[in-house]
């Protein structure tokens, strides 16, 4: 039950929802899919005054293609960008992220825009942001800018939005033609946070590996395995590649699912594996 | 604050007048007195709550009452193709003894009738990912994965009984 009153807005605009945030950005919380906000709400840890919802506003939502990027709508639904063709050829890391947000239920709902202004560093999106390259546009009533991933996630639930501001959309690279890209996750169930999760991507005849690691740290962990994958995904690269990846994580986050060790091991673990499949994928 | 709500529930125009605070699981309980929507968790795990909102599923107790104004919602005492009878969906949890204490079918069932409509004929992984968003606490999964492959079978055998 959610004791604290507040009031309810249902905009149909973008506008609408800037005006709004320019009067009341400080006490007002914006209503994505509710996935994070409404348990927190239910639970009373979470108090707004004011609560705007942007499930009634035209434009937000839907994928497409852009020149060299994807554009994805702030209030494009987990289960739309992982069923969306354009996303599952450009873009299959994100496919693979979007796949295993929550459950049905959760990606029915559950928005991509919503988690990726969520920040919470065990979300899906952001290790796949992060190897990616994407980039987020910010609008308010001042403006409109562009921000790039990694300057975006500030650190665990912050990002780079002002109290004034709305994530409308966001600008993902699409992969050059025998890039390969991976996502894989470590969660106890389907549908319980990521322990750690990894996001590789491998360039066209190896010129590049990134690794990105969730759920560590405040913000993804990326690592440049350029060097080692040099001569291809062969065992000893891949244990270099571990190797490499753990040390980045040193200090790791430890809670109940797992203490700082047991995390910056998998955290090497999953590196090898997304890096693996990122390279089989590539050409 | 207050504010109006007018949505189609099992089929009918319904009209409320609501505390912004309400979540769709409690307007359909306390206001309409549609009670098999259960209220497990509150937190969006257990998925007790789910119902089916403009054809997908999703948790009630994660979505404000406030938000569905002009939206299209289903849930278990909907389900039925008449009064007094049961799904085809329901016939086979009976039948296969898919249910122990009862709480979560409901949404086990809403859950079903969505897998069965996007994918006819799951595999038994598509099944137990496809109610990965309910939880029984009685751990009585395979029945209730019985029950689902029988659902989906007699649905397949007859499309216009769903």
């Amino acid at each position: 039950v959610i004791t604290q009153e507040f009031d309810f807005h249902a905009p149909t605009a973008v506008d609408e929802v800037l005006g709004l945030l320019a009067d009341h950005g400080e006490d007002a919380k914006l209503l994505a899919g509710g996935m994070s906000l409404m348990p927190t709400m239910n639970l009373g840890l979470a108090r707004p005054t004011r609560v705007i919802s942007l499930n009634h506003v035209d434009g937000l939502g839907g994928i497409r293609e852009d020149g060299p990027n994807l554009r994805i709508g702030a209030m494009t639904r987990h289960a739309q960008v992982a069923r969306d063709p354009l996303v599952a050829t450009h873009a299959p890391a994100l496919r693979e992220a979007a796949a295993l947000v929550g459950d049905p239920q959760v990606r029915n709902r559950g928005t991509f825009g919503g988690s990726l202004a969520h920040a919470d560093p065990a979300a899906d999106y952001l290790p796949v942001m992060a190897v990616l390259g994407g980039s987020l546009v910010i609008r308010s009533s001042r403006g409109e800018r562009t921000v790039p991933a990694k300057e975006f996630f500030v650190d665990v639930l912050q990002t780079a939005l002002e109290p004034d501001e709305l994530l409308v959309e966001v600008i993902v690279p699409r992969l050059a033609e025998g890039d390969g890209s991976a996502y894989r996750r470590l969660a106890r169930v389907e549908g319980s946070f990521a322990i750690v999760s990894a996001a590789g991507l491998v360039r066209a005849g190896r010129a590049t590996g990134l690794v990105a690691i969730g759920g560590v740290a405040g913000q993804p962990v990326v690592v440049d395995v350029s060097s080692e994958i040099a001569e291809g995904a062969t065992p000893e690269a891949l244990a270099a590649v571990s190797s490499a990846v753990e040390s980045a994580c040193v200090g790791a986050f430890a809670d109940l699912s797992g203490d700082s060790e047991y995390r910056q091991a998998m955290a090497g673990v999953y590196a090898r594996r997304v890096i693996e499949a990122a390279a089989a994928a590539s050409r | 604050m207050r504010t109006r709500v007018r949505a189609t529930i099992n089929g009918r125009q319904r009209e409320a007048e609501v505390d912004t605070r309400m979540i769709l699981a409690d307007m359909l309980r306390d206001v309409f007195r549609l009670t098999g929507t259960h209220i497990g968790c509150a937190t969006g795990n257990c998925g007790a709550c789910t119902v089916i909102l403009d054809g997908v599923t999703v948790k009630s107790c994660s979505v404000l009452a406030a938000d569905v104004d002009g939206q299209e919602i289903l849930t278990i005492e909907g389900l039925p193709n008449a009064p007094g009878e049961l799904h085809p969906i329901q016939e086979a949890f009976v039948r296969n003894q898919g249910l122990q204490c009862g709480f979560c079918t409901p949404g086990m069932i809403l859950s079903t009738k969505v897998l069965l409509e996007q994918n006819p004929d799951p595999s038994e992984s598509e099944i137990r990912h496809g109610i990965a968003g309910n939880l029984c606490r009685c751990t009585g999964y395979h029945y209730i994965v019985t029950s689902i492959q029988d659902a989906a079978a007699t649905l397949r055998a007859e499309p216009d009984a769903g």
